[in-house]
C-alpha cells in the first residue's frame, strides 16, 4: 500500500507536499529517541508530537510518513520542513490507539 | 475491559497491583507525552507508554487512570512500583512494541464489544464495568458448578447485594448444569453495567425441540443415571425464570441452545 | 586486512537524558548525559566564576554500532546528540556544505559531542563515516542520503540556531502552549 492509497482509506488529511511511496510497517512512539533506535525505512510513524524537530528525525530514519494523531494543530513550520524533505505529514482526528486499530485492519502490521 | 484480559492479551508481566487485575478500564490511551495524558486522557483508562519513569505512573494517577502498561519490555525503577502500590494502580510490562500492543488490544476490545451487542440489550460500551468469558464442558461432572462459583465470587467481590448475587448464582448454576447434562460445550459471557448483570450461556449441542415445553415445571429428558445423581426433576429452567428479571431461551435442534438472563441492579 | 563490507546496527542502546546547563553569568552552555529516572531542573549553583543551572533535559539515547557481519564494535560514548542545521548563518561551514550536498539529494546531520567542546576532536572522520553508513544502510538511498559531520565544523556555537533531534518537555505535566527551543 502507498501513502496516497492510505490517505483515502482511513480519512487522513495530507498537509505537506510529498512523493508517494510504499508503506512498510508502522512505528508508534512520541519519543524521537525511540524512533532513532527502532523505526525502519518506509515505516509510518504515528505520534502526537507536532514540533518541527520530528521532521529531521523522520528524515534521518527514512520513514514514509508522519501521522500526527488526536487532531492536533500542526505548526506551519513543521509542514514546510517536511515538504523540503518530501516527507508526508498527515493529520488524523483519531487518537493513537483507535488509529492503530484501523491500520491493523488494513493489514499494515509488520 | 478487565485488566486481567489486557494482561493476557499482551502476554504481560505484572509489576504491581496483582489484586486489582479483576477491575475494568473504560478506555485505552497510548501516549509517551505526559502533558498529553493529563490533557486528553479520560478517567478509568489504561495507559500504554514507552516512557518508563515514575513520572508516567504519577501522571496516570493524576489523570485517574487505573493502570499503566510499559511497552517493549521497559520497566520503571522501584520508586514507581512503590508509588503504584500506594495509589492502587496496576503496572504491567509487555515485550510487544506500541503498534502490536495497540493492535491486539483493539482487536479483543472489538470482539468483547461485539459479543455484548449480540446480547441484545442496548447499553453503551462505556458503561460496561466488567465483562468476563468462561467455558463449560458438557458431561464433565467433576468440574460442574465451577463457572457459577466463579461468577458468584466476582459479583461478591464487587460488593453487590448478597440477595442479588444469590439469584444470579443459582440461575447460572442451573444453566451450567443443563450444559453439563444435555449439551457438548458452552461459552458463558458475564457482563456487568451500572444497571444490570447479564449472563449469556451459548452452547453447542443437541438443542431443544420445543422450548415452551422445556420451560414447564417437571418436564425432563434426563436419564436414569442423571436422576440417580440428584438431577433431572425438570425444575432447572423454571428456576431460572423465577430468579431472573428477564430470560430468553432460543434453540436450534442439533446446533445448540442460547440462554440469556438479566438481573436488574 | 579484512574486506568486510560492514553492516552497522545499533547496539548497547541506553536511553536517558542529555542535561543542559547554562551559566547566567557568561551564557556558557555545558552538557552531560544523565541516567536519572526523572531528571529535574535544578537550582542555580556556583562553580568558580560560573553560575550553572540546569535549563533543559532532552530525552535522548546513547548507542554503539556493531557490524552484523564481522562483529566489529564502534563506540559513540562522546556522542551527545544529533543536530539539524537550520541554515541560520550563511557563512557557517555546515550551511555551505549543506548547500552543496542538497544538489546531490544528501541531507546533512551534525554530531554533537560534549559542550563546551574540548581541544581534541572527539569524532574522527572514520567514526563519522561509520555513522553515516549506518543511517544510509537503514534507508532507501535511491531517494536521498544522509551525511553525518562533526560539530567542530560549526564555527560559532553561541549564535548557532541548529535544532537538536531530541524531545524536550517529555516529563512536563503542563500542556505546552508553544514548545520552546532548547535555549
Ligand atoms: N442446554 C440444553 N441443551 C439441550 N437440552 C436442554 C438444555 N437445557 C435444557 N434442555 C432440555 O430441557 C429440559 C428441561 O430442562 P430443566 O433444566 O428445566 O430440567 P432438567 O435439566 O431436565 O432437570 P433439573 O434441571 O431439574 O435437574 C431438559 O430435560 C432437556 O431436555
Ligand atoms: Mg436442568
Ligand atoms: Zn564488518
Ligand atoms: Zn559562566
Amino acid at each position: 500500500m502507498t501513502i496516497n492509497e492510505l490517505v483515502g482509506s482511513v480519512g487522513l488529511k495530507p498537509l505537506s507536499t510529498f512523493e508517494d511511496r510504499d508503506i512498510s510497517g508502522v512505528f508508534v512512539s512520541d519519543m524521537v529517541s525511540d524512533v532513532m533506535a527502532g523505526a525502519k525505512s518506509g515505516n509510518l510513524w504515528l505520534t502526537i508530537q507536532t514540533h518541527k524537530s520530528v521532521i529531521p528525525a523522520a528524515n534521518l530514519v527514512d520513514v514514509s510518513a508522519v501521522i500526527i494523531t488526536g487532531g492536533k494543530e500542526i505548526p506551519q513550520e513543521t509542514v514546510e520542513l517536511a515538504s523540503k524533505y518530501s516527507i508526508a505529514v498527515l493529520s488524523s482526528e483519531l487518537p493513537t490507539f483507535e488509529l492503530v486499530g484501523k491500520l491493523y485492519e488494513l493489514g499494515l502490521g509488520k | 475491559m478487565e485488566m486481567r484480559i489486557i494482561k493476557d492479551v499482551l502476554g504481560a508481566s505484572v509489576l504491581g497491583g496483582e489484586d486489582r487485575l479483576g477491575e475494568s478500564v473504560e478506555h485505552i490511551y497510548a501516549s509517551d507525552l505526559m502533558s498529553d495524558v493529563l490533557a486528553f486522557g479520560k478517567p478509568y483508562s489504561m495507559l500504554l507508554t514507552g516512557l518508563a519513569t515514575q513520572q508516567a505512573v504519577i501522571s496516570a494517577h493524576m489523570a485517574e487512570f487505573k493502570g499503566v502498561v510499559f511497552i517493549r519490555g521497559k520497566k520503571p525503577k522501584d520508586g514507581a512500583e512503590q508509588f503504584a502500590r500506594d495509589n492502587q494502580l496496576v503496572l504491567l510490562s509487555t515485550d510487544l512494541d506500541m503498534f502490536d500492543a495497540c493492535a491486539r488490544l483493539d482487536e479483543s476490545w472489538k470482539k468483547e464489544h461485539h459479543a455484548l451487542e449480540k446480547g441484545a440489550t442496548e447499553y453503551k460500551r462505556e458503561e460496561i464495568l466488567l465483562s468476563r468469558e468462561l467455558c463449560i464442558n458438557g458431561n464433565d461432572f467433576t468440574n460442574a458448578g465451577l463457572v457459577s462459583t466463579q461468577v458468584k465470587s466476582i459479583l461478591k467481590k464487587i460488593g453487590l447485594d448478597p440477595k442479588l448475587v444469590r439469584r444470579v448464582a443459582i440461575s447460572t448454576y442451573e444453566g451450567e448444569m443443563n450444559v453439563v447434562m444435555h449439551a457438548k460445550s458452552a461459552r458463558v459471557n458475564l457482563s456487568i453495567t451500572p444497571k444490570l448483570i447479564e449472563v449469556v450461556i451459548d452452547d453447542e449441542g443437541k438443542g431443544i425441540p420445543d422450548v415452551q415445553q422445556a420451560m414447564e415445571e417437571g418436564f425432563t429428558t434426563a436419564t436414569e443415571e442423571m436422576r440417580a445423581m440428584g438431577f433431572g426433576s425438570g425444575m432447572g429452567l423454571p428456576n431460572i425464570r423465577k430468579n431472573s428479571d428477564e430470560l430468553e431461551v432460543s434453540s436450534e435442534v442439533d446446533k445448540g441452545t442460547k440462554v440469556q438472563m438479566r438481573f436488574f441492579i | 586486512m579484512s574486506e568486510c563490507r560492514h553492516q552497522w546496527n545499533m547496539t548497547n542502546v541506553r536511553f536517558g537524558f542529555v542535561a543542559f546547563e547554562k551559566c547566567f553569568h557568561c551564557s556558557g552552555v555545558r552538557t552531560f548525559f544523565s541516567k536519572e529516572e526523572s531528571p529535574h531542573l535544578g537550582e542555580a549553583y556556583r562553580e568558580e566564576e560560573h553560575f550553572w543551572s540546569r535549563v533543559e533535559n532532552a530525552q535522548s539515547l546513547r548507542f554503539d554500532l556493531v557490524c552484523s557481519e564481522c562483529g566489529r564494535v564502534e563506540d559513540y560514548t562522546e556522542l551527545m546528540g544529533l543536530l539539524h542545521c537550520t541554515g541560520c548563518l550563511p557563512e557557517c561551514e555546515v550551511e555551505i556544505l549543506q548547500q552543496k550536498l542538497e544538489k546531490e539529494k544528501t541531507w546533512l546531520v551534525v554530531a554533537f559531542g560534549h559542550l563546551p567542546p574540548g581541544s581534541d576532536e572527539p569524532f574522527s572522520p572514520e567514526k563519522m563515516k561509520i555513522l553515516t553508513d549506518h543511517f544510509n544502510q537503514r534507508r532507501d538511498t535511491s531517494r536521498s542520503r544522509i551525511r553525518v559531520v562533526s560539530f567542530s565544523l560549526i564555527k560559532d556555537f553561541t549564535v548557532c540556531k541548529g535544532e537538536f533531534i531530541h524531545d524536550v518537555g517529555m516529563l512536563s505535566q503542563e500542556p505546552p502552549a508553544e514548545r520552546k527551543p532548547l535555549f
